[in-house]
């Protein structure tokens, strides 16, 4: 088969003799077949979720904003978006950071490195290469050094 | 910047993207209809902007967009002055017949107006909130956002220990156009999801322009419809990933491939080689599916198989040069030798009952409704692209197979790489819809002329 060829076949004495309610029956079953292969992808959308969506993407039009926990990125642990947050706003953009947090989901990993970027952030065994350690929930009681700093969920230290 | 200033940047960046296409694009985009064109710009104009950035960030880092506009400008006047080389001849373009186009009309509208709804509702859904997919944050948003925030490539994005779960081999184009379009809104990582939404209206663009010229406008209407409501490919956790720019691409490929078939020019060859050049640039899979596609048609002694070879190589060779040899690690290359043959034998088992168990059974429906429309239509004009996506899902259920990780784990994802694929599978489907109905037109002339006789 030529599959360049843009030709129609040429029409056989069975095809000539096929009448008018059989095509419209095929063209029927086609365009029904069609519709099952429509329908099945349709129905992987959720009413609920479209709602969601229009409701923030309006408000994002508004002028309002969609705060990191609030969205779908953090939907692991939304605590963890102000950590983040608090985290970057500390650090200067060429710091590298040690960011002690759960190892699983390995999201809490993808989530700090991108974040934080373009802070390099690399993991607690490379802390011999970083100028901060931020620490995931950490218990603050009090500390009286300076290079310690208390951030929403957790504690940022400063290493010298 | 608020969010609708910065969306307002990205759509600037991404129609000067098109521009610049489109200033390349017009020397070999003979034959072509308006929806084509603006597919074939964008890609192109991606692609090139992409190039300029990288040679702009190398002269002068973090102060790109001054260059970048300057060298858009200069393409751009370039091509005007030099207008279209006496070589490319413009070719009368097959046109739709007339007799299907009046019958189907109200249709035809109908079906672009669910592909219009189904893609505002895509639209909505992308930017509705920052990207946020897995993959977004730990391999296309992670490199793309150190790219444009230290205003260079950095070399530790391909070396340093600490990012190997980057997937630092892996193609760039996806990162550098987010990076590109950002010189124009600033890193807004919600804005910047605009980019999917535009690459999926590329998509339906080509595809309808295609199969229009090629096929009927009926059936060009209906490839988008069909492709704009594969929400499972076409939803939120998708932006942010290459997923949806690698269909754009396949998609350009396969148009460019089946011109090919029937087609020496050098437009279409050139056409070829660009859209083979953007397919690799954006997934390894594109690799894979252009070495197909070069294969099948040097299979067809089509010397226009070189190109898609050649921008393949090419890019492995740029990549090599630029960023220094990468190893994929998602793989275990050590099943190919003999000693583990049998080990790989009993995960590809696995990994095909995992295949048919899960995916299979789960999608029956519609995979039954695929099967009886290939046996309720005649072949069509893209059927040579069936063997080529069938081949292309059986390599993703081999390399499962030789996964670094547990098999089935990776084979989970082959509903979402297959995915992929689909805009190419409607290009066959839909080619194949209107065969049937040119030949129940002509039944019917045929009768109408019996009866007068």
């Amino acid at each position: 088969m030529n599959g360049g060829d843009n030709q129609p076949d040429t029409p056989s004495p069975r095809s000539r003799g096929e009448g008018r309610g059989e095509g419209r029956s095929r063209r029927g079953l086609t365009a029904a077949l069609l519709l099952i292969l429509s329908v099945s992808m349709i129905a992987t959308v959720s009413p609920a979720e479209i709602a969601r969506r229009w409701e923030m993407f309006t408000r994002s039009v508004a002028g309002g904003t969609i705060a990191p926990g609030e969205g779908s990125g953090f939907w692991f642990d939304p605590a963890y978006a102000p950590f983040l947050e608090a985290v970057r706003a500390r650090t200067p953009r060429d710091a590298t950071i040690v960011v002690i947090a759960p190892p699983y989901p390995d999201v809490y990993t993808y989530e700090a490195a991108y974040q934080l970027a373009p802070r390099r952030v690399v993991p607690p065994d490379r802390e011999s290469e970083a100028t901060f350690v931020a620490a995931y929930r950490y218990q603050y009681r009090d500390v009286l050094n300076p290079d310690v700093i208390r951030i929403p969920n957790g504690a940022l230290f400063r290493r010298r | 910047m608020t969010f609708v200033g910065a969306a307002f940047g990205v759509l600037a960046g991404a129609l000067l993207a098109a521009v610049v296409g489109y200033a390349i694009v017009r020397l070999f985009a003979v034959g072509l209809g308006r929806p084509e064109m603006l597919a074939w710009s964008f890609a192109t104009g991606l692609l090139v902007q992409a190039i300029l950035f990288l040679v702009a960030v190398s002269l002068l880092p973090g102060r790109a967009l001054v260059p970048v506009i300057a060298l858009d400008a200069a393409i751009v006047v370039g091509s005007f002055v030099a207008r279209r080389p006496r070589t490319l001849q413009p070719e009368p373009s097959p046109r739709v017949p007339e007799e299907g186009w009046g019958e189907g009309r109200r249709l035809v509208r109908v079906l672009l107006a669910i592909a219009g709804g189904a893609w505002l509702l895509f639209l909505v859904s992308a930017l509705s909130e920052p990207m946020w997919s897995t993959d977004y944050l730990a391999v296309w948003g992670l490199k793309a956002k150190i790219i444009a925030t230290t205003g260079h490539v950095p070399t530790r994005l391909f070396s340093d220990p600490a990012l190997y779960w980057g997937h630092p081999e892996y193609p760039l184009l996806v990162s550098l156009s987010l990076a590109v379009l950002s010189l124009f809104s600033g890193w807004h990582d919600q804005a910047l999801a605009l980019f999917f939404p535009l690459c999926e209206l590329a998509t339906l663009a080509a595809l309808y322009g295609f199969l229009a010229r090629r096929v009927s406008v009926l059936s060009g209407a209906a490839a988008a419809a069909l492709t704009a409501v594969c929400f499972p490919l076409y939803r939120s956790v998708n932006s942010g990933t290459a997923e949806i720019p690698f269909a754009f691409s396949l998609v350009l490929v396969s148009t460019a491939f089946l011109d090919a078939l029937s087609d020496r020019s050098r437009a279409v060859l050139a056409r070829l080689a660009v859209a083979s050049l953007v397919c690799v640039s954006i997934k390894q899979e594109g690799t894979l599916f252009v070495l197909l596609v070069g294969a099948a048609l040097l299979v067809r002694r089509r010397r226009e198989g070189w190109a898609p070879l050649a921008a393949a190589t090419m890019h492995a060779l740029v990549l090599h040069l630029g960023r220094g040899p990468q190893t994929p690690r998602a793989f275990d290359f050590t099943f190919f030798e003999p000693i583990r043959w049998g080990e790989l034998v009993s995960r590809l088992t696995k990994v095909l009952g995992h295949v048919l168990t899960a995916d299979v059974i789960h999608s029956w429906l519609p995979l039954l409704a695929v099967v009886l429309l290939f046996a309720f239509t005649r072949h069509g004009l893209a059927d040579p692209l069936l063997p080529l996506v069938l081949l292309q899902v059986l390599a993703y259920v081999v390399s499962f197979s030789m996964s670094a990780f547990d098999p089935i784990w990776a084979a989970g994802v082959l509903p979402r790489l297959t995915m992929s694929l689909f805009p190419n599978f409607t290009l066959v489907l839909c080619a194949r819809l209107e065969q049937r109905r040119q030949e129940s037109l002509r039944d019917e002339r045929g009768r109408v002329e019996s009866a007068v006789v």
